[in-house]
């Protein structure tokens, strides 16, 4: 909750205050509640409002310095999922792997499982607001993605590809910590 | 005229796709078709996968509930409601 309210207001403390102010809406709504939506994704929804309202307010009262924050939930710039200069450019083999992801898997270690997803999680809470957003409420709370859409307001294709530019900067995470793991063993 | 083939560099860029269903039935096939016969591209869809289950796991990283204060009220409100 505090990840998905920190992609709108700038501080840590605005985002523990709003995530406070939706618990308390979550418990004095329950009766309103409607049980055509999951409990789960109603009070992402109130969350989401409460964090969009205080994110204009800190926008209207400092207007160069969080804009930033409010990041437009619009793809415009060309990302690609993995680095160019991974791909052959030239010949035959031009747009195929020139540096392949190693053979190294995620052992079934629990000790390992756990350093990595420590690793993930920091690798999704460095991604700029809009795909963390679109990764947390997705893979990490497992909602849908028309939920997600709704929530939002966003078109389904800018959602798959804010969700995919985020999943791949994370599966990169992955294959950097499993070749460090491969190169230092 | 497009290639009738998927090349690592356009494989990358339609792995979320293909998992949400939102590839064309000829789209797929030369995606699945990619995937069947390129090793460096299924060694990194094993990875896209492993990244996504560790994923869900944050939940578990990530959830830490209401705080106690919240919590104490919820417990009320919900008390209250089975009267």
């Amino acid at each position: 909750m505090l990840r998905v309210a920190r992609s709108y207001v700038a501080t840590r403390e605005a985002a523990e205050d709003v995530v406070q102010e939706t618990w308390l809406g979550v418990i004095n709504g329950l009766d309103r509640f409607e049980e055509r939506s999951s409990l789960k994704t109603w009070m992402f929804r109130i969350l989401v409002n409460r964090a969009k309202t205080r994110g204009e307010r800190e926008a209207r009262s400092r207007p160069f310095s969080s804009l930033e924050t409010l990041d437009l939930l619009d793809p415009r710039v060309d990302e690609p999922a993995v680095d160019p200069s991974r791909f052959n450019t030239h010949g035959r083999w031009a747009g195929y792997w020139s540096s392949p992801p190693s053979v190294a898997a995620l052992p079934e270690d629990s000790v390992v499982i756990a350093e990595a997803g420590e690793r993930l999680v920091a690798a999704i809470d460095g991604l700029s607001p809009s795909q963390r957003l679109v990764i947390t409420l997705r893979d990490v709370q497992g909602l849908s993605a028309a939920e997600v859409c709704d929530l939002l307001q966003v078109s389904e294709g800018n959602q798959r590809v804010l969700l995919h530019r985020a999943r791949s900067k994370v599966r990169a995470t992955l294959e950097c910590y499993l070749d460090d793991r491969a190169g230092g063993a | 005229m497009r290639q009738p083939e998927v090349r690592c560099v356009e494989f990358v860029e339609q792995v979320t796709q293909w998992l949400e269903g939102g590839l064309t039935d000829e789209e797929r096939l030369l995606f699945e078709e990619h995937l069947a016969y390129c090793s460096p591209c299924s060694r990194f869809m094993v990875q896209f996968r492993q990244s996504l289950a560790l994923s869900r796991m944050a939940d578990g990283y990530m959830r830490q509930g209401p705080p106690p204060m919240v919590r104490a009220a919820l417990q009320d409100a919900f008390r209250q409601s089975r009267r």
